[in-house]
């Protein structure tokens, strides 16, 4: 069979129609062609088709053409609108039935066109757009693939940092501003000597430390409070051993670290002094009296150096 | 003489840096030193003569209990 003869018995070569359209009994076994930039529909009615009829639809343009029950029933499997370079058949099981076999079955293809897009959907597949940076992925029944994007909800904690101690201090600058609080882990501290633990802010060497604490051994508990003290916060005393899990280790909190006010210290510290073969606790509060944000933290010993412990600051939202 | 050794980790690039300290705070850091061995001597002796009291009780047959009963 020539070519020439195939289009033939299709109906001949279709001219594509440009608005919305009302399938006629003439379109049975030919081809109709959709081409227009916006919407449009095809219109199946009962009464016009008989049993086997078949109708080719296809949908040039850029604008989405849907297949439409008018009077007739109109069934498929995929989807009845076509997007553009789509096509289908119609098949018509009795006068008032058709069956739309959609040729771009659901997941043929992919609406996406971007890096972070997401394959989703609503009447049909649909595309949604990468959200901004640090946004999450929420249910919402209001759009129409019932997912956004949205800003996390406060109180999410972020690790910023993971640094080891080393040498006879370690400071830790450019620390994020972006966060409202600070939540600051010191883990299985010791250095070659035992030692003061102590913390120097924004590499401030005045006297605007001030410190409040209490502290026990287990057996005695003690409580000592300084104002105006010059250079640092100490914590307490760390050893020189990691035997029996011996090292010191603490937390602490900086509320509104990046504001422009007197800054409060929460802190919780215990250590090994060696010379003392027993736990030394404390519990206290510092206030550092400048009113600079908080950028950098420099932890020292008073002896010796780091033979090792982490500190991890993490991001409070 | 070679100086102690210090790390700076800026978070702002992720680098780490170890280098000698500076004449600067090597010196400040003597002077810290000096402070926190200062403070360690004066607890220590608070804390021994906090012992010495208490075995001058013991001799005496009292214990702190005993002062504390007194209202001392």
């Amino acid at each position: 069979m020539q070519s020439l003869q195939e289009t033939a018995l299709g109906g001949g070569p279709a001219i594509a129609k440009t608005a919305n359209y009302v399938l006629v009994a003439a379109d049975a076994g030919t081809t109709v062609a959709m081409n227009a930039a916006g919407s449009t529909t095809i219109t199946v009615n009962t009464g016009l088709f008989a049993a086997g009829d078949t109708v080719f639809i296809q949908n040039l343009g850029a604008g989405d053409c849907t297949v439409t029950a008018g009077t007739a029933t109109v069934a498929t499997a995929g989807s009845l609108i076509l997007p553009q370079n789509d096509a289908g058949i119609l098949y018509f099981t009795s006068a008032s039935a058709a069956i739309f076999y959609d040729y771009i079955q659901a997941g043929a293809t992919s609406p996406l066109t971007t890096k972070g897009d997401l394959y989703t959907y609503s009447t049909s597949d649909a595309r949604l757009p990468v959200g901004s940076n640090d946004q999450i992925l929420v249910a919402d029944s209001s759009t129409s693939t019932g997912l956004k994007w949205a800003a996390a909800a406060s109180g999410g904690m972020t690790l910023l940092s993971t640094t080891t101690l080393s040498g006879a201090n370690t400071t830790i600058s450019g620390i994020n501003q972006t966060y409202k609080n600070l939540y600051i882990v010191g883990k299985d501290i010791y250095a070659s000597s035992t030692g003061q633990f102590q913390l120097e802010v924004n590499g401030d060497t005045g006297t605007d430390y001030a410190l409040t604490n209490l502290n026990g051994d287990g057996t005695t508990a003690a409580t000592s409070a300084n104002e105006d003290v010059a250079g640092y916060f100490v914590f307490g005393y760390h050893g020189t051993t990691n035997t029996y899990s011996k090292t010191a280790n603490f937390d602490m909190t900086i509320p509104r670290y990046s504001e422009t006010e007197y800054h409060p210290f929460n802190i919780d510290f215990v250590g090994f002094p060696t010379s003392l073969t027993k736990w030394i606790y404390y519990t206290g509060r510092f206030r550092y009296n400048d009113t600079a944000a908080i950028t950098s933290l420099k932890f020292l010993t008073s002896a010796g150096t780091f033979t090792a412990g982490t500190i991890y600051i993490y991001g409070v939202k | 003489m070679t100086k102690p050794m210090v790390r700076i980790h800026d978070l702002a690039t992720d680098e780490i840096i170890d280098r000698e300290m500076t004449e600067a705070e090597f010196t400040q850091h003597k002077k810290r030193q000096e402070i926190a061995a200062k403070q360690e001597a004066e607890a220590e002796a608070k804390a021994q003569a906090k012992a010495a009291a208490q075995a001058k009780l013991a001799a005496l047959g009292l214990t702190v209990s005993d002062l504390e009963a007194l209202g001392l």
